[in-house]
């Protein structure tokens, strides 16, 4: 096991950061993304359900609970959306990349290159949208 | 091959859904039950992609034939588990509106 792992990020390792292209990051941060998403969906989950079993009140006040799913924990993570934001657009936009060569669309080593560039752009560009018109929603400044 | 095309079609299908919940989430539109309604949709669908997700990089360790078959078992019993955790959670809102 050991001699795996050292296999692997040794020398002339695969995942050695020296011998790493884009396609390999790639996929490594699609796949350390998506478990990174996983965890958070499931504590999404068992905030919203807390908020909706714990809020008898008028249904503003379960929605606003519902807006953050830690609004009723603290402000501060309000941080985490944002991260978060910023993890899914980013394995989605990889995501689209993977289902577009999948169906053959820009096959070959160029075309990958241009259309990860491109939909990181728009990952970006939507993630600023976002957080540009949904900030104040939430609850920042 | 089926989970293999069905992680794409709810990959596709989770971002459409996402935006919409979002949106709808965000800027307080649509009705209450139809809001619910489209979470426990989504719901759905991120747990059959994500724990397809998450069964597949345990895959790539060799965790042998015995390893696999359990590994499968144990998400899928998780994924359907919280399925019906999010569904009861959201009944609320969905029935009460």
């Amino acid at each position: 096991m050991t001699r795996r792992i050292a296999r692997l990020f040794g020398k002339g390792g695969d995942l050695n950061a020296r011998n790493m292209r884009l396609g390999i990051w790639a996929w490594l941060i699609q796949r350390v993304s998506g478990i990174v998403i996983v965890v958070f969906v499931v504590a999404h989950v068992v905030a919203i359900s807390q908020a909706s079993f714990a809020l008898r009140g008028p249904l503003v006040t379960m929605l606003d609970g519902l807006r953050n799913p830690f609004y009723y924990v603290d402000r501060t993570f309000l941080a985490i959306d944002l991260i978060m934001l910023g993890i899914i657009a980013f394995h989605g936009m990889n995501g689209i990349r993977i289902v577009l060569f999948d169906t053959g669309i820009g096959v070959g080593l160029r075309s990958h290159k241009v259309i990860f560039w491109i939909l990181i752009a728009v990952a970006v560009v939507a993630s600023g949208l976002v957080i540009y018109y949904g900030l104040p929603l939430l609850g920042g400044t | 091959m089926w989970l293999w095309l069905f992680q794409r079609i709810t990959a596709v299908l989770l971002i459409v859904v996402l935006g919409v919940h979002l949106w709808l989430s965000n800027f307080g539109q649509g009705s209450a039950p139809l809001r619910a309604g489209l979470g426990v949709v989504l719901l759905g669908l991120a747990l059959f992609h994500g724990f397809n997700g998450v069964r597949t990089v345990i895959f790539d360790f060799d965790i042998g034939a015995q390893g696999r078959k359990f590994t499968t078992m144990l998400l899928l019993l998780l994924g359907v588990v919280s399925l019906l955790f999010g569904i009861h959670g959201l009944w609320p809102l969905i029935v009460g509106g």
